[in-house]
């Protein structure tokens, strides 16, 4: 063991020396996950301004205005600001101030709304988009598709209270039905999971660094073709110490450099951007078991290369496949059912799972399925890795 | 007894007498009928020779002789093929962790950490060998001193001039005050400025007790270090013994280098022709001619060069390990070498 640590010491002081080592295992992981979480900071609190001309001024038109929109309002999603003219609206979405558009879009409700529904006749509210404002738009297109949904039910529902009462209600009875079709019928809450996920800022920040893991780590076995190269390898083979030992130590060295980037981007992301990646104990459970699984693929990967840049290709190369498959670039909830099943193959995505498990009600116990497959994953890529590694080492 | 009989000409497992300097000290190294096969080619075939404390064993033949393959059997680097090797009695193979610690090794191509010191080097690699603490320390200033490193110690080796890296490539080996200490050509691509403060070194460590096994192509350093010499040619130690005894087997022959103009090749044939010519190679500008009494037949080897060209040079030369290399293998040394 002390023959290991010497060997594991020596390496590390060197990858000191050699700064790429700094730029893989913290520079960039920790620029991206800076980088992403800005991009998408705006992405996950939306808000939109919205202005509305009521041309109408019917039961059906304040029914839209005051409780559709009056419910984006209550709900913190969109300010709404009430108009009298379209001429105003389109001043509203189509002239900038120092401060940008004042309104993202404009519902235009035109004369004879309500009138024509309750008629069964075709009517429209017209939608005016800001330029750059497409999200905006699109969700103000999809309250009034909502709307427009709904009165199509109502549309048949009059007709079938028409023909049973022998006339169809009206005024305050056809806005209570209008309103009535807004409410959704069935909502899902989901109580369980619903809180078990990562926060942006978390996600790229663990995603980053379990990406950029698998670079730190490969440096210590990658170490023995150089020192190969420039003969150190023979002048400590020569000394009393086994070959085992010296892998030992490579794998040592991998571990504490593993450890130590994961340790700066946790505490770097959680107070730089804000990151929660969970109770500290259950974090350092998750991460122990991801640097293990790292060094067991990357040791596997490297024992089956004979040069230094092919060894280096080739890890790039693993490292990269798993983690786009894992769903370091974009969460694997969002990507198709096969991906998702795919992406339980790569440590990558038990790393993330495991983090989100103690997210919201989550306990340390709920991230150890996913420690164990990580353990599991290492353990034994790292036993094969090992065994074939030992060539490298062996007298010839 | 005869001359040739003091020294033993290798046909399977050489055994010599031991050099004066070795006298009955006992045996450090004893390795016997090393061998190593790579495919169809047996790099070493039968190698045997022992070394006793306090005594520097040289080692000497051309690139690719096989004096890198049995060097690295000896320390345990290179599994061999038969034969046996043993330090202090104990055997010594790739798995002999314990024992190798009595062993130092330079090998022949520098083996340091370019982005370490020269200090850190010797840390890493003194701690390798057990040495820690105080131990360490003053053990780490000793062989900064003796390589004449001090004042570059806390320096980056890639900072360093070859000469300099070589030296730390020695100081590593003798670190941890090895029994044996082997070292594989120390000197390759070394300025003659380092080549003989490392000379000097390594025949003090000679002096000191430790028992040393040095390769070279390198003629002049296995005269000027060794006590005994081993000459090794395509994997077979062709004789040993010390450098009298090695060249006693030349005999009364001396070595004649004819410096001429004109037909070099057509002059050497007729020179060997003269009574007493062991052999005459043209080479450039020169013939060199393997003779008995080279004073006597000299006006004679002129005579027979100038008959198709113009002698411009003589140089007679006393026997030395080259001639006896000439004498056992054909070859000038020099020549094997490339």
């Amino acid at each position: 063991m002390r023959m290991a640590l010497l060997i594991a010491a020596k390496d590390l002081r060197q990858r000191l020396r050699d700064r790429s080592i700094i730029l893989f295992a913290v520079l960039a992981p920790l620029g991206l996950a800076l980088i992403f979480s800005l991009l998408l900071r705006g992405a996950s609190s939306f808000h939109a301004n919205y202005v509305v001309v009521d041309l109408d001024g019917g039961s059906l038109a304040t029914t839209f205005t005051g409780q559709v929109l009056g419910g984006l309002e209550d709900a913190g999603v969109a300010t709404v600001e009430t108009l009298a003219t379209e001429a105003d609206a389109r001043q509203a979405v189509e002239v900038s101030n120092a401060e940008g558009w004042k309104a993202d879009a404009a519902f235009i409700i035109p004369v004879g709304f309500s009138d024509a529904i309750a008629s069964g006749q075709p009517t429209s509210i017209q939608i005016l988009g800001a330029k750059d404002a497409g999200l905006q738009t699109e969700v103000a297109r999809s309250v009034a598709a909502r709307f427009a949904d709904g009165v199509t039910s109502v549309q048949l529902a009059v007709l079938t209270l028409g023909d049973l009462r022998g006339a169809p209600p009206a005024g305050a009875d056809l806005a209570a039905i209008v309103a009535a079709a807004q409410q959704a019928a069935i909502v899902l809450v989901d109580t369980a999971t619903g809180l078990r996920q990562l926060s942006w800022t978390t996600y790229f920040s663990s995603a980053m660094a379990i990406l950029f893991l698998f670079f730190a780590v490969q440096s210590g076995m990658l170490s023995l073709f150089e020192e190969r190269r420039q003969g150190t390898l023979a002048r400590i083979l020569a000394g009393p110490i086994r070959p085992g030992t010296i892998l030992a130590g490579k794998a040592l060295g991998s571990f504490v450099t593993g450890l130590t980037s994961m340790l700066v981007l946790i505490v770097a992301t959680t107070l730089m951007l804000g990151a929660d990646w969970g109770p500290p104990l259950g974090v350092a459970l998750v991460v122990v078991a991801a640097v293990t699984s790292a060094i067991g693929i990357t040791t596997l990967v490297t024992s089956f290369m004979r040069t230094f840049d092919g060894a280096s290709a080739a890890n790039a190369a693993v490292a990269m496949t798993l983690g786009i498959l894992g769903g370091t670039f974009s969460p694997t909830a969002q990507a198709p059912e096969a991906m998702q099943t795919l992406s339980l193959l790569t440590p990558h995505a038990w790393f993330l799972r495991g983090l989100a498990e103690m997210q919201g009600g989550g306990t340390i116990a709920d991230a150890l399925p996913a420690v164990g497959v990580l353990l599991a994953v290492g353990l034994a890529t790292g036993a094969i890795g090992f065994a074939r590694a030992r060539r490298l080492v062996a007298a010839r | 007894m005869s001359k040739e009989a003091q020294a033993s000409v290798a046909t399977a497992a050489p055994v010599s007498p031991h050099a004066p300097a070795a006298g009955s000290a006992p045996v450090v190294l004893a390795a016997r009928d090393l061998r190593k096969r790579y495919g169809a080619i047996e790099a070493v075939r039968g190698v045997s020779l022992e070394i006793h404390e306090g005594e520097t064993y040289g080692l000497l033949g051309p690139n690719g002789a096989g004096k890198t393959t049995t060097i690295s059997m000896i320390c345990g680097l290179l599994a061999r093929d038969g034969g046996e090797v043993t330090l202090d009695g104990t055997p010594i193979d790739v798995g002999a962790v314990a024992a190798k610690a009595g062993i130092g090794f330079v090998p022949q191509d520098l083996a340091i950490y370019p982005d370490l010191s020269a200090r850190e080097n010797l840390q890493f690699f003194g701690r390798l060998y057990g040495l820690s603490g105080a131990r360490l320390k003053t053990r780490i200033g000793e062989v900064l001193e003796i390589v004449g490193l001090t004042a570059r110690a806390n320096d980056r080796t890639d900072k360093y001039s070859g000469g300099m890296q070589r030296r730390l490539n020695i100081g590593i080996g003798l670190l941890h005050q090895p029994r044996l200490l082997l070292l594989d050509e120390p000197t390759v691509g070394v300025d003659p400025q380092s080549r003989s403060a490392i000379l000097e070194s390594i025949a003090a460590l000679g002096r000191q007790g430790m028992a040393i096994l040095y390769t070279t192509h390198y003629m002049e350093e296995a005269e000027r270090l060794c006590d005994r010499v081993g000459i090794i040619d395509a994997g077979e130690i062709r004789a040993e013994g010390t450098q009298r005894e090695l060249v006693a087997l030349v005999g009364e022959q001396d070595t004649v280098r004819l410096t001429v103009t004109g037909d070099v090749v057509r002059a050497a044939a007729d020179v060997a022709k003269v009574p007493g010519v062991v052999r005459a190679d043209a080479k450039d500008n020169t013939i060199e001619i393997l003779v008995s009494d080279a004073r006597r037949a000299l006006p004679r080897l002129i005579d027979a060069a100038e008959v198709r060209s113009d002698v411009k040079g003589v140089d007679v030369v006393e026997p030395d390990l080259e001639a006896v290399f000439l004498h056992l293998t054909g070859r000038a040394l020099r020549d094997a070498a490339k």
